[in-house]
């Protein structure tokens, strides 16, 4: 029989760790909300509520709420759909489909800047190349990265593209769990391929479904940033400028640490609203197996 | 006895010379990217060469602001380095920060130093308040590259570029180029959307960007770019982006290069830095290219440039030994030879007028009168305080701001004076809360 304190003893390390850096600096995220703070830090005032009040009636904030909200919805609803399509077709039985598979997964594995760099390199104004494919076959100039909302669109495509792998892979993994005989079974009641796909297939990944909108809002809220600097740096005006980007850019290119450290409370209470809600609603629409 | 004696004075020998020989390290961080990072280290190479008492760790810290905000981190985590890099806008910042040494101090104490062989118009950037805070390393400024060949091609005479804000507009509209079907091949102009541009051509106009003797006299406390003169500068990009003539290849630095190396645009606004890459690239790509001052707007009186880039803190360790290190490091940094390796590998202007005349003299300016455009430029701008750059706490947010006012004019979110408003409220919003710190 074990004492009663041997479990807490090898617990110790966890949470030593956690605590060191998960907890003091969140707690301390919440303490400099309170602040202004000078950029070295040598300097601080006492707040109170004030960076609350400064972001709530700021207009350009409102915006760049309802920027992102847009942003994540747009993103992972087409996202995901685009690769449930891919996944169906990377679940055809064709010579090489270990290589398209390997294909697809690719640009999961670079890094959201590299992605960045890669789009803004394509969509740059009259050099890049699907600018010189619009004007050659389509005729026309779209300003992909210097206008709204196409710069809205052209980070909504890069991120996209970024998640597709990540997304493809578990959809795969669900389509092909699925038992042979529900389809043999629907073939011999007459389904077509529309119906076997939206009574069969998409029921039944709806538990990787489910998952994979977790992921890919929590990605696509928290990751973006990378993707956003080095694509519009949030514009033109601040059309592009996500939660997180604002954060990053008064944390770590304005100084602002007070401002951002209220930003990212602000965003912690929408992810967990968020998460509750989806968890308490959601759930009871998943098919599990 | 004898023994004793000749151990005790053998130790106190060894200890002695252990005590003078004992090299000092200093750490030096930077934000030099690229061909640049092997550049600097070389530099650093060969002072330890001539000062085997000194040893310099050169260590790249990524982009001015990872630099910066590397160095914020290490000051909290009480291991800063000793030499830090930092552009040019974190001046005021740098000077709030209560961690650094003015190199002021060095000057007045170091007889071998001559501080007037500093370009007059780097050391007035760094000079606040009577001192100068830190050591200018790499400067530039703005010029406009263009495309000789194709200035030929549209009836232009390459050796006369224009001058005047509407002589530029005129040879814009010369070289653009619009396919059958109204689609525009070649453009006359580009530029990267960067707030830098907006403050060099207040300078142009010999216009301040705050008050308070744009921050030199005493902090300033409003901004004040929302003048007649910013105003201008808002109408004239906007008037050229909305005619088509100048196309806006947004946020950074890299899509106007790529399309003016590409020839889809006449010419470009970028930094002298830039000098050494598009010579290469004129080379690569068959054009001959062509050098030229900021136009400026017909009417209004010509006030110059001013020096960006960035320069080197020094920062306080409470070590005498390490900051007079760190001096010699900066002071050797400073001298001909190292400014003009500097210069001619990167295309930074010397910030030693013995190292420009050397150059001049040994005829290089004459082989790659680019090179020579770059420097002329600045030492032909009046040294006022509008030419001597503004200086702000907050002045990367403000930079920021700017570009975002543009950004919405040319989407047509905003009118050209609304936004020139919008951008001086907010950025007299930040001033008064930086401010708030320090009172």
């Amino acid at each position: 029989m074990l004492k009663k304190w041997v479990p807490y003893l090898l617990l110790l390390p966890t949470f030593i760790i956690i605590g060191f850096f998960i907890y003091y600096p969140a707690i301390m995220t919440f303490k400099m909300s309170a602040y202004r703070v000078s950029p070295f830090g040598n300097k601080v005032i006492y707040i109170g509520l004030k960076n609350f009040h400064s972001l709530f009636s700021s207009q350009e904030y409102m915006q760049v709420l309802s920027t992102t909200l847009i942003f994540v919805a747009v993103t992972v609803g087409v996202g995901l759909a685009i690769s449930l399509l891919i996944a169906l077709l990377l679940n055809e039985k064709v010579p090489g489909i270990g290589v398209f598979r390997t294909l697809m997964f690719a640009p999961y594995a670079i890094s959201p800047a590299v992605a960045g760099t890669l789009w803004a390199f394509l969509l740059s104004p009259a050099a890049g190349y699907i600018s010189y494919i619009f004007l050659e076959f389509f005729g026309i100039q779209p300003q992909w990265l210097t206008s709204y909302p196409l710069a809205l669109v052209s980070i909504m495509m890069a991120t996209i593209w970024k998640n597709l792998g990540f997304n493809i892979i578990f959809f795969l993994a669900g389509i092909q769990s699925i038992p042979k005989s529900y389809y043999e079974a629907a073939t011999i009641d007459g389904a077509n391929a529309a119906k076997r796909l939206f009574k069969i297939t998409i029921p039944l990944v709806s538990p990787v479904t489910f998952y994979l909108v977790i992921m890919n809002i929590i990605f696509t809220t928290f990751s973006v940033f990378g993707t956003i600097d080095i694509m519009t740096q949030g514009g033109p005006g601040s059309t592009t400028t996500t939660l997180i980007y604002k954060l990053y850019r008064d944390g770590f290119v304005n100084y602002r640490t007070g401002l951002a450290s209220t930003e990212s409370i602000i965003l912690l209470i929408i992810m967990s609203v968020f998460t509750y809600i989806y968890f308490k609603f959601a759930q009871r629409a998943v098919h599990y197996q | 006895m004898w023994r004793k004696l000749i151990v005790i004075s053998l130790t106190a020998v060894f200890l002695m010379s252990f005590a003078v020989a004992a090299p000092v390290t200093i750490q030096f961080w930077h934000a030099m990217s690229g061909a640049r990072i092997q550049l600097i280290q070389d530099l650093a190479n060969k002072f330890m060469k001539t000062h085997p008492d000194i040893i310099v760790k050169v260590q790249y810290t990524g982009s001015y602001n990872d630099t910066l905000n590397k160095t914020i981190a290490a000051v909290k985590g009480g291991n800063p380095p000793d030499i830090v890099q930092v552009y040019d806008i974190g001046t005021q910042m740098m000077i709030d920060s209560g961690i650094v040494v003015p190199i002021q101090k060095f000057i007045d104490q170091d007889k071998t130093f001559d501080v007037n062989t500093l370009v007059p118009q780097a050391r007035g950037y760094y000079t606040v308040g009577g001192k100068l805070y830190s050591l200018p390393f790499n400067s530039s400024n703005p010029v406009i590259f263009y495309n000789k060949t194709l200035f030929k091609k549209a009836g232009l005479d390459p050796n006369d570029p224009p001058t005047t804000w509407n002589e530029f507009k005129k040879v814009c509209e010369k070289l653009t180029i619009k396919d059958s079907s109204g689609n525009t091949v070649q453009y006359g102009f580009t530029s990267g959307l960067i707030g830098w541009f907006f403050e060099q051509f207040m300078a142009v106009q010999d216009a301040p960007m705050f008050n308070n003797g744009n921050g030199r006299d005493k902090r300033a406390t409003k901004a004040v770019f929302g003048s007649p003169a910013g105003l201008r500068i808002f109408n004239f990009w906007n008037d050229m982006v909305q005619s088509g003539i100048m196309i806006n290849a947004g946020p950074g630095w890299s899509n106007p290069r790529q399309i003016f190396m590409s020839q889809k645009s006449a010419m470009l606004l970028t930094s002298t830095s830039d000098v050494e890459m598009m010579l290469k690239a004129a080379k690569e790509n068959h054009f001959d290219l062509g050098v030229m001052f900021l136009p400026h707007p017909n009417g209004v009186p010509y006030g110059g440039v001013i020096i960006g880039g960035a320069s080197l803190w020094m920062i306080d360790s409470h070590n005498t030994q390490k900051e007079k290190a760190a001096w010699e490091f900066m002071k050797w940094l400073s001298g001909v030879d190292p400014q003009i390796e500097w210069s001619t590998g990167t295309g930074y202007f010397p910030i030693n007028k013995n190292a420009i005349q050397k150059l001049l003299y040994s005829g290089y300016y004459a082989k790659y009168p680019q090179y020579l455009v770059t420097v002329l430029q600045l030492l032909m701008s009046n040294v006022t305080t509008s030419t001597r750059g503004g200086v702000v706490g907050p002045f990367p947010q403000i930079r920021s701001t700017i570009e975002k006012a543009l950004g919405k004019v040319f989407n047509h979110n905003m009118t050209v004076s609304k936004a020139l408003e919008w951008a001086q409220d907010q950025a007299n919003q930040s001033i008064e809360e930086y401010n708030s710190l320090y009172q």
